[in-house]
């Protein structure tokens, strides 16, 4: 008699079991992996991209008006994300954050939002510089209504800018540069090539063309 | 006496009932691998049942299209109570990327009570064992009320 698998079944017998034995022993999920969602709210400028480029409309933004200016609060809801970090790779000042916990179990769906929230302050407005020195030629600095140029470059409207600096990391000729503590918006005219992708992707449509 | 041991050993041997509700197959495929020898939830009494008359857990999976939202029902009236039903994945919960469309009838919620909800887009077959975990709790403490 020939007992071909004989060797093979005692060696498998007294062999290390192949299974992860989850939940005994904890498991931790792949590096880069996308789990729950961590957001930051004070990086978080509120341009409102996150919630334009996500695919399951996973997240709201709130506001009321509070005391110190406008409370604005961002809800994800991860019972309708995708985890594609979609979000997260848009946004400009890197205030979502996907970690490595896949924990996400509910018997509640308010259990699976994740939300903060943050009070956005007025810009405080400067004294007027000094008119009479300029030359009468130059525009007047901070006129009301911002008009589209007749050149078919870009303006910006500095009421409505919250200097997220998309504009400038979205032009492809590197014309603009945004200076976020200076809220300066500059515009290098002889760069540009008045193509519009800086008015395409200003979460807050502040760019005229 | 007897009746004490059937409830202690029904305890420990939770039956799955899988519904696809026009899952996109990613999480059907992490629900059979939890049963696989890697993760192995076989041996904490998780068993595929074929016939949802024999049942314990129902696991949902997908956004509820039209299509499929009468048979889900059939087929979760037809599981006995104490039940507890479990949806997997973001789809069954809101809808995903799914909702809006006109073929998805979801959120499952809207139709019939959802136990436990188990987050991810598909979850990771870990999360699948914490969520059923959660279920045979949610499911004992049903058969003590009853």
């Amino acid at each position: 008699m020939d007992f071909p698998f004989v060797k093979e079944a005692v060696k498998q017998l007294f062999s290390k079991t192949s299974c992860a034995m989850y939940p005994a022993v904890p498991s931790e999920a792949a590096p880069h992996y996308r789990g729950r969602i961590v957001y930051h709210p004070e990086l978080c400028i509120n341009c409102g991209m996150c919630e334009r480029v996500c695919s399951g409309n996973a997240i709201t933004r709130s506001s009321e008006k509070v005391e110190e200016g406008e409370k604005i609060t961002m809800t994800f809801n991860l019972g309708s994300c995708t985890f594609c970090a979609t979000c997260a790779d848009f946004c400009s000042r890197h205030a979502i954050e996907f970690t490595g916990d896949y924990h996400m179990v509910a018997t509640k769906e308010e259990d699976l939002l994740v939300s903060g929230s943050f009070i956005k302050k007025p810009p405080v407005k400067k004294p007027a510089p000094p008119k009479p020195a300029a030359p009468a030629a130059a525009p007047a600095a901070g006129a009301a209504p911002v008009k589209p140029r007749d050149d078919g470059k870009p303006v910006n409207d500095p009421s409505k800018c919250v200097y997220c600096t998309l504009c400038a990391k979205k032009c492809p000729a590197g014309a603009l540069e945004v200076d976020r503590a200076a809220k300066t918006w500059t515009l290098d005219e002889d760069k540009c090539v008045g193509c519009g992708t800086c008015a395409e992707a200003c979460p807050k449509k502040c760019i005229l063309i | 006496m007897f009746k004490k041991l059937i409830a202690e050993s029904m305890g420990k041997s939770p039956w799955l009932f899988h519904i696809n509700a026009g899952s996109c197959n990613g999480c059907d495929i992490e629900l059979v691998s939890v049963l696989t020898p890697r993760y192995d939830a076989e041996r904490l009494g998780f068993k595929l049942a074929g016939s949802p008359r024999h049942a314990d857990i129902v696991v949902v999976t997908g956004p509820v299209t039209t299509q499929s939202l009468p048979r889900v029902l059939r087929a979760i009236s037809q599981v006995p109570e104490p039940r507890c039903i479990v949806t997997m994945g973001s789809c069954p919960q809101s809808g995903n990327v799914f909702k809006g469309s006109y073929s998805v009838a979801g959120p499952l919620s809207k139709y019939v009570h959802v136990d436990v909800d188990v987050a991810g887009c598909a979850p990771k077959p870990q999360a699948v064992i914490d969520g059923l975990a959660l279920a045979t709790k949610i499911l004992k403490e049903k058969r003590e009320a009853k």
